[in-house]
């Protein structure tokens, strides 16, 4: 039995410990998406938290047999495309947003310069992303940032397989568009 | 096009998007455009979550299931006190009921039900203050006798899930 495997065991039995552990090791991914699907630091932030919460108030239903991190995805998602569509009624636009900057994964220290070019790269992501649909949106970054295969997507967000080729390849035509516009602007 | 940005495309099918690409200066635009983004999204890194989140939501959990715990016990201390409640007053209750012709009246039925109705409530009515009045001392033991066999009860209970949840 791997250290994983009883981890979840003892989370099920009620062991916070246990399930501490398992957030330690699933944060980053569930953040990450948070982030990626809310645009904002803070919101993601307590989105995350949210989503560990109903993992482990549903985490006896967990069937041990789907990859942990498969089954943290899906709440999260689900709960940021609940809280997306909420959200429409009362929503802001990203430069009104509080621009809180996340840590990133792959900054080595950079220089100054490097900081600001990955800080403008990252707004025009997060730009991209809030132009896609709640649910496009979930669609490419699982493709993008977790390597989700087409199946996984699909289990993820329990669409049919060919949904999430429609709904990638729709998305890929319209950010392309929206890249090609914003580029042509600002010539 | 997006098929085989993710590697979904098998052999012949790269050769015909090739083939076309070739000749259609419109859709190797888009191929151009497509791939572009793809490779924005593809650098862009993940974003790791703060420090504080863990400690935050573990905080967040533990204040959850201390009032989880004490909507049960306090439903649990609820539930004991009413169920000890009905068991000593249920044979009074019967015998209320018998004594004043309650019983016999709903059981037969009858236009002159409602009126006899009437007239037992006002004779229970009359009773409960007689029945207050001389067991005004014992009921109010008889109560306390009840909530603390419920809270004894109830933290039994939570001790209980406790150990259990550390043996497991």
């Amino acid at each position: 039995m791997t250290d994983e495997t009883e981890e979840i065991r003892m989370a099920q039995a009620g062991d916070q410990s246990a399930f501490g552990h398992l957030v330690t090791a699933y944060q980053t991914p569930v953040y990450n998406l948070a982030y990626r699907m809310l645009g904002n630091a803070a919101e993601a932030e307590e989105a995350a938290q949210e989503a560990f919460l109903r993992a482990y108030t549903s985490l006896r239903s967990y069937d041990p047999q789907r990859p942990l991190r498969s089954w943290l995805l899906s709440i999260t998602s689900h709960y940021c495309i609940d809280r997306l569509r909420r959200r429409r009624l009362t929503w802001l636009s990203l430069d009104d947003e509080e621009s809180v900057e996340p840590e990133r994964l792959a900054s080595d220290c950079p220089d100054p310069e490097t900081v600001v070019a990955q800080q403008e790269r990252e707004a025009r992501i997060q730009q991209l992303l809030a132009t896609l649909s709640p649910t496009d949106r979930a669609t490419v970054t699982l493709r993008y940032w977790y390597d989700c295969s087409y199946e996984e997507i699909a289990e993820t967000l329990h669409l049919t397989v060919s949904a999430v080729k429609s709904r990638l390849h729709r998305a890929r035509c319209a950010l392309a568009e929206t890249v090609e516009g914003k580029m042509n602007y600002a010539l | 096009m997006s098929a085989r940005l993710d590697a979904r495309l098998d052999g012949t099918h790269v050769a015909l998007l090739e083939e076309h690409l070739a000749t259609c200066r419109a859709c190797l635009a888009q191929w151009r455009r497509m791939q572009a983004l793809d490779g924005l999204l593809a650098a862009a890194p993940m974003v790791r979550a703060p420090v504080r989140l863990r400690v935050q939501m573990m905080a967040r959990l533990e204040r959850r299931e201390r009032t989880r715990r004490a909507i049960i016990g306090s439903t649990t201390l609820v539930l004991g006190t009413v169920t000890l409640a009905l068991l000593v007053l249920a044979p009074a209750a019967f015998n209320l009921l018998s004594a004043t012709g309650i019983a016999p009246a709903l059981i037969s039925g009858g236009p002159e039900t409602l009126a006899q109705l009437l007239a037992l409530l006002g004779a229970i009515g009359r009773t409960l203050l007689v029945l207050a009045e001389r067991l005004a001392v014992p009921l109010a033991l008889l109560s306390l006798c009840g909530l603390a066999t419920a809270a004894a009860l109830n933290s039994l209970w939570i001790g209980a899930v406790r150990r259990l949840s550390t043996a497991r």
